[in-house]
């Protein structure tokens, strides 16, 4: 079977590739595999980068000024950091067209984690109801992941909807603004359990609290949306770095992989793909596993599906998380001053009882520490001048819920290829279920009751639905199911499509809990690797 | 417009935001900016628009006002623009992004009746802004209509 082709450097794709090298087998990786530039001063903080620095601005905004938010950007609220440009950066080979729908994708090396925020939220058995499997079997590999990639948490009262898995670390330092909003639902916690389905508790984040295998723990520099200099936070360009030690291991970047050739016997032959200068390569498969993300991954299927049968296959049931944004004023901190060398990113997370039995909307709780403020400022009902002072008086108070709701595959929400455009752009169509602005209605005026009893206010005007696909959490297009039928997986992600074919990222996913899908996505993609392999 | 120009409206605009002048290397960036980008060509900018830029390149005050008026009317005007840039560069280089984020003393009490006087001083200076930049507005509109 070997070699192994692994399409795609992401979560899914690092973390299938280490579990297989660990068994000794010998993988390939094809990946675009676009890099970003070294940390730069990895001792100071963002504060001393900007007294240090010979050229502050360039580092912030970007050589050509992309990181700065003009007006008419409302309802985002953080500028896309220029030393993170590459993970964004396209290919041109790659099209995209999309009605309904506003997909990030990435051609970068780690892929979109690279940019994520580190939560790592393992799917429970209501999560998983959909899926030929139960938490039991994937408990070991969320243990194992974590191991591999440094979690902290704790158990708390998450526990009831996130499992405790083994192979947590410590809590990291928690940021005043968070303990008090802790405090406040210690305080009320009867309530908000009760009258308004709310349980509350730490966050699970990828971030070390301690040293582990040669990579430092936190340093509290605030600089996480940067790149954390230190690799105290991870992302999976870690676990590239680990696959590439293995001499079993071999690299190959810069190539975009347009399609597969299947056999006579309808196996995967070999892999095609361009390198930047246009160059056809030809590469020799005994097992192909895509793992380029389910957009990607669906395109790759589509055009060899094309060139194999002649035939323009559509692929139903594509999902994404909506994503909401609230931003708050928590009134107990208005006027303290704040820590900037802080963990940036959100270290208390909440989880709501839905309409939908046993399901869970899930939350995360962003205070503000360091950051740009000017796009912040700009969201304000005020001129600038006075954004900027109201701005001092509240910088400690400010926060973000970032909102996430589930998904469930429908046949309508399609990804196919556009037959009159060379190459082959991918199409995709997506519309929201029925009855979903009630339902986000319901759900910002809950969260907006849960958000008063811990302090807050979360001003309506300021609250952002995101498109759908701007929640980056991608599945759904050829799922895993018991029941043999076409364009479908196994529940080890084998295609009953191609007999040698393996998808081991979100593309098999047959439902999409609240949940940041992350975790699981590298869970997944080391069960198959453990199964199959 | 030429670099003196843009270097008076940086300097401007500096002194409304933080009330301090920009460092030479701000106001290097600013002209730098300017050199590569063209912001009219992204947000709005008939001759309304290049009037209220005129108008507050002109000193803090009246910076405010533009601001101010736009704030409300014009939420993606030029000026909008060039202040939002000004305070892109001032949070990001030293010594300015240290008063971008100087924490005021006083607790809550204190805070609260900053908040208080901001929210009054926008109050007083919007409608000050809205009577006299409303009839330039009307007029213009009316000038170009014939």
């Amino acid at each position: 079977m070997d070699p192994i082709v692994v399409v795609g450097s992401g979560a899914s794709g690092v973390h299938f590739a280490l579990s297989v090298l660990r068994k000794g087998r010998r993988v390939i990786m094809l990946d675009v595999g676009y890099t970003g530039p070294e940390a730069v001063r990895p001792g100071d903080t963002l504060n001393g980068l900007k007294q240090n620095l010979p050229d502050p601005v360039d580092y912030f905004l970007g050589a050509r000024y992309e990181s700065l938010a003009l007006p008419g950007r409302e309802g985002e609220y953080y500028a896309f950091p220029p030393a993170k440009a590459h993970v964004l950066r396209a290919r041109n080979e790659f099209g995209l067209q999309a009605d309904g729908f506003a997909p990030l994708y990435s051609f970068g090396a780690g892929g979109l984690a690279e940019v994520w925020t580190g939560g790592c939220y393992p799917f429970n058995d209501t999560d998983l109801s959909a899926f030929p499997f139960g938490y039991a079997e994937l408990a070991p590999y969320y243990a194992a992941v974590a191991e591999r990639i440094g979690i902290a948490g704790t158990a708390d009262d998450l526990a009831a909807v996130f499992p405790v898995h083994d192979g947590l670390l410590e809590p990291l330092e928690l940021d005043e603004h968070s303990a008090v909003l802790l405090r406040a639902y210690a305080r009320h916690r009867q309530y908000l359990n009760e009258r308004l389905g709310c349980v509350m508790g730490r966050a699970r984040v990828a971030a070390l609290s301690r040293d582990m295998r040669g990579r430092k723990a936190c340093s509290y520099t605030g600089r996480c949306l940067w790149g954390c200099p230190t690799q105290a936070f991870y992302t999976p360009s870690v676990t590239l770095a680990e696959c590439r030690a293995y001499p079993e291991f071999q690299y190959l970047s810069g190539l975009f992989v347009d399609h597969f050739r299947v056999d006579s016997a309808g196996r995967v032959r070999s892999v095609v793909a361009t390198s930047a200068g246009g160059q056809t390569q030809e590469i020799a498969a005994g097992s192909l596993v895509l793992a380029a993300g389910t957009l990607g991954s669906s395109r790759i299927f589509l055009e060899s599906m094309y060139r194999d049968t002649g035939k323009m296959l559509e692929l139903g049931g594509l999902m994404d998380n909506r994503q909401i944004l609230m931003p708050f004023v928590n009134l107990r901190m208005l006027g303290r001053r704040w820590d900037p060398n802080r963990y940036q990113y959100h270290q208390v997370a909440i989880a709501v009882r839905s309409a939908d039995a046993g399901a869970h909307i899930h939350a995360l709780l962003t205070t503000l520490k360091t950051a740009l403020i000017h796009p912040v400022v700009q969201a304000f009902p005020f001129d600038l001048g006075t954004g900027v002072s109201v701005l001092r008086d509240i910088h400690g108070a400010l926060g973000m819920v970032n909102i996430n709701f589930p998904d469930r595959r429908r046949e309508e929400n399609r990804v196919s290829l556009d037959a009159g455009s060379t190459p082959h752009r991918l199409v995709i169509r997506y519309r929201p279920e029925s009855g979903e602005p009630e339902r986000l209605a319901h759900a910002i005026a809950t969260f907006r009751k849960i958000l008063f009893k811990l302090g807050c206010i979360a001003p309506s005007a300021s609250v952002h639905v995101r498109p759908m696909g701007a929640g980056v959490h991608y599945a759904g297009t050829l799922p895993m199911t018991d029941a043999s039928a076409p364009l479908t997986c196994t529940r080890y992600g084998a295609s009953r499509d191609v007999e040698n074919l393996y998808f081991a990222d979100g593309t098999t996913f047959p439902d999409l809990p609240a949940k940041n899908l992350t975790f699981t996505l590298m869970a997944n993609a080391a069960r198959i690797a453990e199964a199959v392999f | 417009m030429n670099t003196t120009q843009l270097g008076r409206e940086c300097r401007s605009y500096a002194r409304y935001l933080i009330g301090e002048a920009p460092s030479a290397y701000v106001i290097e960036k600013y002209l730098d900016f300017h050199q590569q980008s063209d912001l009219s060509s992204t947000l709005t900018h008939d001759r309304f628009d290049w009037f209220l830029a005129r108008i507050s390149a002109r000193g803090p005050f009246r910076a405010r006002m533009a601001d101010t008026y736009a704030s409300r009317f014009r939420k993606h005007s030029l000026v909008r623009g060039k202040l939002a840039l000004t305070l892109a560069l001032l949070e990001c280089a030293p010594p300015s992004f240290e008063i971008v984020d100087r924490a005021p003393g006083g607790g809550l009490a204190g805070a609260v009746l900053r908040l208080g006087w901001q929210a009054l001083r926008y109050a007083l200076v919007l409608a000050v802004s809205a009577a006299l930049f409303t009839p330039v507005r009307i007029t213009m509109a009316l000038s170009a209509e014939r």
